[in-house]
């Protein structure tokens, strides 16, 4: 056993504690953290520098004093988008205080009213710096029966003005632009927009032990996605480390020196159970920075603690099937372009519970959904999904066969892998077919 | 005297090829035992069925008394084809061969850093092993296959691609392993070179054992075949001798050799010779390495093959 910790160990420390990796794997989900715990506030932070000085109005009185009463006001210039989005976005704490962050209080400006025939003066004082902006409304987009026209608004403002104030008072302009018409045909502005407002629907599923639960369908949808995603990125990224390290020890001719200090067996143990930490390192990085997403938003309750114990055993599961599979392969040639022809196939299968997303989500205790999930090697990845998308709990009797047909076709694949494994690091030259692999298999 | 390697009765195929016929072998502990063959005689294949790396299809294997598994730890092994991590540095391969082979913490770290003082190599510890030149590179590895002081140390090829220095250095490291007490089987295709260092040989050629046992004893069994004629004009005419030919291509200026033909008596060409130009001293050599091999195989494979393998050995 202690050849092979040390096999393991040498493999972790020569993956896990590389720059290649560090940077690769590591720093890139860090960064992707940072973006969301440091930046975005900073982000937001910058958002926050008030509009001032003067802009000057081309339009209607009643245009101007309604703008001039909603640039003072606290009114949330993106208050139209936020009521297109789905109530997930709305509702959630960070998403909303980000789209409520540009509010009309954040401007410090003065609006002048300006007649049509001022407009090119009106442009030079733009240009120079005079004027903030200029803002052009054409009565034609007043007129209060509905007419197609090519007329549009118009914001101009100097080359280096803020992207988010040309947001803020487009938004504000266009706004009131609606506001006027409906005051036009007698209409209270505020009592329309209560009007057309879409209520909120909440789906509520009644479930047969006679509780209620209600639904989440935008995380119902993504969040088994997010976690089978996870299990293939952390094997499969582990899987391909071993497959490689595996071929360069072939290559490289050190894989004599090293049987004659161990057995295959503790070779390709030692191997697997380095990797194996690579992987939980993958899992543990890509998982901690979903999840730090996932608490950042507040979203942390759509995901029960069960689904977490259930990815930790679906996860050794779905390693130990991909490391043998990718040791076998590693074992058997002698280049990685050699690895490819083999692997292709295997990855055909592999891919399975990926295509099958959509449907395995939609139905997840539906018929495919229940045959993939006792077939090797997909159970790992159809079962994750399936738990995580089911809005029943998944039969305990389905998860126990999964589990016992999971571990089995482990053992079973090990075994195999390392019959191969014995007889393929010594073999230099044309890499084996899958019928070379099968008698390998036989032989070893 | 105990045995530390004894192969009895084994064979290995290939598919159609059978690399080892029916091998026995017995290499007394403690000895310096050379290993020797053309390319392609079965040498390396034998070699890794005794590490255990490969299985024999039939025959029984011991080493140190029991299989080369359980004995991993006590067996020092140098492959033909050498192996190294290009990305590790120095003492981290040297030291992960080490740990692997039982020897740990501060006793290893000595022990890398005098074995590299030792093969002229003392800076190079924290060197990636990918900077090091070839010859560096195989000294490091000979260092991972001795690290843990074994009781048994296999090498094969072991001067293969070292410049005469180093060659030297490892050279005289491998006869002071074997002074120590260490056994020693080293494998070579070079005959000269192992009949230099080691205290008996084991010859084999197409998986066939031809050879075995000191090289005295050897020499003894076989009848001398070349004379070494030293005249007093280097430019005698030796043509009329009978019996003998004269080998071409002597590099020597001060003597000359000749082969006796098949059957011939040799007193009766010292005769000649001696009646034929006046001579500072005149002897019958004993045969090489080389020349008993070229021998063993006209005898077993006929003079075509002989002729064959002397191309292939003279080509090394």
């Amino acid at each position: 056993m202690s050849k092979t910790l040390v096999v393991a160990w040498r493999e972790f420390r020569h993956t896990a504690m590389t720059k290649a990796f560090l940077i690769g794997a590591l720093v890139m989900p860090l960064l992707m953290m940072g973006l969301f715990i440091v930046v975005m506030p900073l982000m937001l932070e910058a958002n926050t520098t008030p509009l001032t000085g003067t802009v000057a109005v081309i339009a209607a009185d009643d245009v101007f004093l309604d703008l001039q009463d909603r640039l003072s006001s606290n009114e949330n210039p993106n208050a139209e988008l936020i009521e297109s989005l789905p109530d997930i976005v709305k509702n959630d704490p960070l998403a909303s205080a980000m789209l409520t962050n540009g509010s009309m209080n954040n401007t410090d400006i003065v609006l002048q009213k300006s007649m049509p025939n001022e407009l090119e003066s009106l442009k030079e004082d733009v240009r120079d710096g005079a004027l903030s902006a200029l803002i052009v409304v054409p009565e034609s987009l007043l007129r209060i029966t509905y007419q197609e026209t090519n007329e549009h608004l118009e914001v101009l403002i100097p080359s280096s003005f803020s992207p988010n104030h040309t947001d803020l008072l487009s938004s504000a302009v266009a706004r009131t632009v609606v506001d006027v018409r409906l005051r036009r045909l007698g209409h209270v502005p505020a009592d329309m927009h209560a009007m057309v407002k879409r209520p909120r629907v909440n789906a509520t599923r009644l479930t047969l032990d006679g509780g209620e639960k209600v639904d989440n369908e935008a995380a119902r949808r993504i969040i088994p996605m997010v976690f089978m995603m996870l299990l293939w990125i952390a094997t499969f990224t582990s899987g391909n480390y071993l497959l490689t390290t595996t071929i360069e020890e072939k290559g490289n001719k050190v894989m004599e020196v090293l049987l004659s200090a161990v057995s295959p067996l503790q070779l390709l143990g030692g191997k697997i159970l380095g990797q194996a930490g690579v992987s939980l390192i993958m899992l543990l990085m890509y998982g901690g920075a979903a999840m730090a997403g996932l608490i950042t938003f507040a979203l942390m309750d759509l995901i029960p603690i069960s689904s977490l114990v259930d990815l930790a055993g679906y996860f050794t599961m779905a390693y130990f099937m991909i490391a043998s599979i990718m040791a076998a392969v590693g074992s058997a040639v002698t280049e990685l372009r050699d690895a490819q022809s083999l692997i292709g196939p295997i990855m055909i299968i592999l891919i399975i519970p990926l295509a099958l997303w959509p449907i395995l989500s939609e139905h997840p205790n539906g018929l495919v959904a229940t045959i993939t999930s006792f077939t090797p090697p997909l159970i790992p990845f159809v079962m994750i999904l399936r738990i995580t998308a089911s809005t029943e709990t998944v039969a305990l009797w389905q998860i126990v066969t999964s589990m016992v047909v999971g571990f089995g076709a482990v053992l079973g694949m090990v075994w195999a892998c390392a019959r191969i494994f014995r007889i393929g690091v010594l073999m230099q030259g044309k890499p084996p077919s899958f019928l070379q692999l099968l008698r390998w298999i036989k032989q070893g | 005297m105990s045995s530390a390697l004894e192969i009895s009765g084994v064979s290995k195929s290939f598919g159609d090829t059978k690399a080892v016929v029916q091998l026995d072998l017995d290499v007394p502990t403690g000895s310096l035992c050379g290993f020797l063959g053309p390319n392609g005689a079965g040498k390396s294949t034998t070699i890794r069925m005794l590490m255990s790396i490969i299985h024999a299809d039939e025959g029984t294997v011991q080493v140190l008394g029991t299989s080369a598994l359980k004995a991993k730890d006590r067996i020092g092994y140098l492959p033909e084809e050498r192996g190294i991590y290009r990305k590790m540095k120095v003492g981290g391969f040297v030291g992960y061969i080490g740990r692997l082979k039982g020897v740990k913490g501060n006793v290893l770290r000595k022990r890398i850093d005098d074995w590299l003082e030792r093969v002229e190599l003392p800076d190079i510890r924290n060197r990636r092993c990918e900077e090091l030149s070839k010859g560096m590179q195989q000294k490091v590895q000979f260092l991972a296959a001795i690290i843990h002081e074994p009781e048994l140390i296999i090498l094969d090829e072991p001067f293969t691609g070292l410049d005469p220095v180093n060659a030297r250095v490892i050279g005289e490291i491998i006869n002071e392993l074997h002074q120590q007490g260490r056994t020693i089987l080293f494998s070579t295709h070079v005959l000269p070179q192992a009949e230099r260092i080691c205290d008996r040989i084991v010859m084999i050629d197409q998986g066939r054992k031809v050879l075995d046992g000191t090289i005295a004893s050897i020499q003894s069994q076989f009848d001398p075949r070349v004379i070494r004629i030293e005249p007093v004009d280097i430019n005698c005419d030796l043509s009329n001798i009978s019996g003998a030919s004269l080998i071409p291509n002597s590099e020597s200026k001060e003597h000359l050799l000749m082969r006796l033909d098949d059957e011939i008596d040799a007193t009766s060409v010292l005769a000649q010779i001696v009646q034929s130009t006046p001579v500072r001293g005149i002897e019958i050599v004993k045969p090489t390495l080389d020349e008993i091999f070229i021998e063993q195989v006209t005898r077993s494979r006929g003079h075509e093959a002989a002729i064959q393998v002397r191309k292939e050995m003279s080509h090394v």
